[in-house]
């Protein structure tokens, strides 16, 4: 059984790591397709959600996904458009997590709108002044330019052996590559920061108020989806015992993955030092200080945020001895990861969870509003994640994520 | 792809058909952004397709609240909900609390939607389903709204709220303090105070003036007891609101943040300022 399932590997002895993986994608689903029916049935009520917070863990998925996404239009700019071909074998598997993020977030997002039955909306009426409504049409169509990007891949798996003209559609496809690499960092590049831009613009929220913000979102999502993609590509290798990628390129991957984390961390300290060190915006220092007496923000920003997700992960990433021990670089790019999401988590709660005091009188009434995520939201979060576990697993063993540059240069 | 052409790149980083589809693009995009902005697919043009409203730019309506002439009896609030039918209290568009000044003085604030001119929540709307009318009111359109509910996110005043569930409850203000005018909205989109937007339409179109005739008058204003409501057309030099704004020292809910708010307030104890 096991040998004719996985007959282009080496044969394992051990078919019950996997069939554990599955069993647990497949509790996540149920899991998830629970929460997303009591939703649908039942509306945002069941979510902890409320008027002063309408935003939390869903924004969060959808914003980090979209972050962590970011590598597939990096590595697609590096490889097809700025022609630095010895990146060439991670663009696939950069291109297929970039459409697990993307599709991911519209799943979340699906889930988080009031009226999911409208979601052709922005499509019909515009609202140009609306950096959402900027970042909806990007993100369409970004999501067409992975399709494209991502379809040559499907076609040609194994399952198209016998059938030429799919193939040569595929080819066709791939030719499109560099042009959609083009297209692709464009709109990367407009949407990945707008969605910084989304708080940065609110003039009535100062914390958020702040040019630096679509900036910042951009810089971290670099960081964050090309650490993705490598982390994927590793324990890929580890799993299957083929080395996917050589030394070099692991080591090339893990600095660009550290210089983008260090110019993330420079804005991102120059931002916190014109804010809060050097300056005194009553607004934004009056926030800080009711987010501090209510929230761990202040610690998860510089334990999390900063150290764990920036300072580790450079130092281990940029020095070789460390660098090299494949479970201390895992857990770099975890880090990254961690807190990448921590900080998109960090940014749409403390704006929501502080309200600018608007009342004349002193009492304070307009107060803090703490949110915490209630058991279906974090059911349909599990839920969207599984899935984009089990395509990854999926697309890992049955798509040439990586097979095609070791064919194309004989 | 193939060989050939891996080959031809090597010559220079830009060749002359490069820098030639470069500026078409270029081209393109200048193109297709005055297209948006001024063009056939700009906001106004396209966004304004399904927009009836009775709107003119020869009206401006305005309220004012006086804080000092205010006793508290949240009649207002009760009207409100009566009248635009909103059961539910957490769901209130016109709120109040009891407040007290930095001297001291108890006062009770009250807050409907400030209909701000730059509102921040109709620049969001990702579909263009909340919108500054050319009367200044800041109007929604519920059946356009998809529920993203960034409008309250954008919002610094906390005045919109979202139909988490559908809203089935009786309204315990019917008939007391006032009846419905006007139909409950459907679970999934947002709302908020219109001032009265249905009354001032129809009133306008009957030949009555809104902030004078009580039908043509947001319904928090006509219930006040004091008088510590008024509401008119600000380009009418006749209305209560000029008359309000003539004769107090007024001021507005965070001017800071240049929204431009329509609500105009008189200061609770106005000796001590």
């Amino acid at each position: 059984m096991a040998t004719t399932q996985i007959r282009m590997e080496k044969p394992k002895p051990n078919v019950w790591p996997m069939r554990l993986w599955y069993l647990l994608l497949g509790v996540m689903l149920l899991v998830g397709a629970y929460g997303m029916w009591q939703t649908l049935w039942h509306g945002l009520a069941v979510t902890n959600l409320t008027d002063r917070v309408p935003w939390g863990l869903w924004i969060t998925h959808d914003l980090s996904a979209i972050a962590l996404g970011a590598g597939a239009f990096t590595f697609s700019a590096v490889v097809y458009l700025f022609r630095i071909k010895r990146f060439e074998p991670i663009a696939r598997m950069a291109v297929f997590v970039g459409f697990l993020g993307y599709s991911s977030a519209m799943l979340a997002l699906a889930m988080d709108i009031g009226r999911p039955d409208r979601f052709y909306h922005p499509l019909i009426y515009w609202n140009v002044h609306s950096v959402l409504w900027e970042i909806t049409l990007c993100v369409i169509l970004y999501s067409t330019v992975l399709i494209i990007e991502f379809v040559p891949i499907v076609l040609e798996s194994r399952f198209f052996n016998g059938r030429p003209r799919a193939r040569a559609f595929g080819h066709m496809l791939h030719k499109l590559t560099p042009v959609m690499a083009a297209v692709g960092l464009g709109l990367s590049l407009l949407h990945q920061s707008s969605l910084g831009a989304t708080y940065g613009v609110l003039s009535g929220r100062e914390i958020w108020f702040k040019p630096s913000m679509p900036v910042l979102f951009i810089l971290s999502a670099v960081a964050g989806g090309v650490s993705l993609t490598l982390l994927v590509t590793i324990v890929v290798s580890k799993l299957s015992g083929r080395e996917l990628i050589d030394k070099f390129l692991r080591r090339d991957i893990a600095r660009l993955a550290a210089f983008a984390l260090l110019a993330y961390l420079y804005l991102k300290m120059w931002d916190w030092a014109a804010t809060s060190y050097y300056s005194h915006a009553p607004g934004t220092a009056d926030a800080l200080l009711r987010l501090q007496a209510t929230t761990p923000y202040t610690q998860s920003f510089w334990i999390i945020e900063v150290f764990l997700g920036i300072l580790v992960p450079v130092v281990i990433l940029l020095n070789r001895p460390l660098r090299r021990q494949t479970g201390l670089l895992i857990f770099a790019l975890v880090l990254v990861i961690v807190g990448v999401v921590v900080n998109r988590w960090n940014v749409t709660l403390s704006g929501l969870t502080v309200p600018p005091q608007w009342s004349p009188g002193v009492l304070g009434n307009v107060v803090a509003t703490p949110y915490f995520p209630s058991w279906v939201e974090v059911f349909v979060s599990l839920g969207i994640l599984a899935y984009a576990l089990l395509v990854l697993t999926l697309g890992v063993k049955y798509l040439p994520l990586f097979r095609k540059t070791a064919v194309a240069e004989h | 792809m193939t060989t050939t052409s891996q080959k031809n790149k090597q010559s220079s980083l830009l060749s002359r058909r490069d820098v030639l589809k470069i500026a078409g693009a270029t081209g393109g995009a200048i193109l297709l952004s005055r297209a948006f902005t001024s063009g056939p697919l700009s906001a106004d043009s396209i966004s304004g397709l399904a927009r009836t409203t009775h709107a003119s730019a020869a009206h401006e309506w305005h309220m004012g609240i006086d804080l000092d002439k205010c006793i508290g009896c949240q009649y207002c609030l009760w009207a409100c909900q009566a009248t635009n039918d909103v059961p539910d209290d957490e769901m209130r568009w016109n709120v109040g609390f009891p407040e007290r000044t930095e001297n001291g003085t108890d006062f009770f604030m009250t807050r409907p939607c400030l209909h701000c001119q730059e509102a921040p929540c109709t620049k969001v709307c990702p579909v263009g389903a909340t919108w500054v009318r050319e009367d200044g009111i800041v109007a929604m359109d519920y059946d356009r709204c998809i529920g993203c509910r960034y409008c309250e996110v954008a919002c610094p005043y906390d005045v919109r709220r979202f139909n988490w569930s559908v809203s089935t409850a009786e309204n315990p203000y019917d008939p007391t303090w006032g009846t419905p005018e006007v139909a409950r909205r459907p679970r999934g989109v947002v709302e908020k105070c219109t001032f009265c937007v249905h009354r001032i339409d129809r009133g306008l179109e009957q030949g009555l003036t809104p902030g004078v005739d009580p039908q043509a008058t947001p319904a928090c204003v006509n219930i006040c007891p004091v008088g510590a409501r008024v509401f008119g057309d600000v380009h009418d030099p006749d209305s209560p609101i000029t008359k309000f704004l003539e004769e107090n020292d007024t001021f507005r809910l965070r001017e800071d943040f240049g929204t431009e708010p329509k609500v105009h307030y008189v200061r609770p104890a106005k000796e001590e300022v």
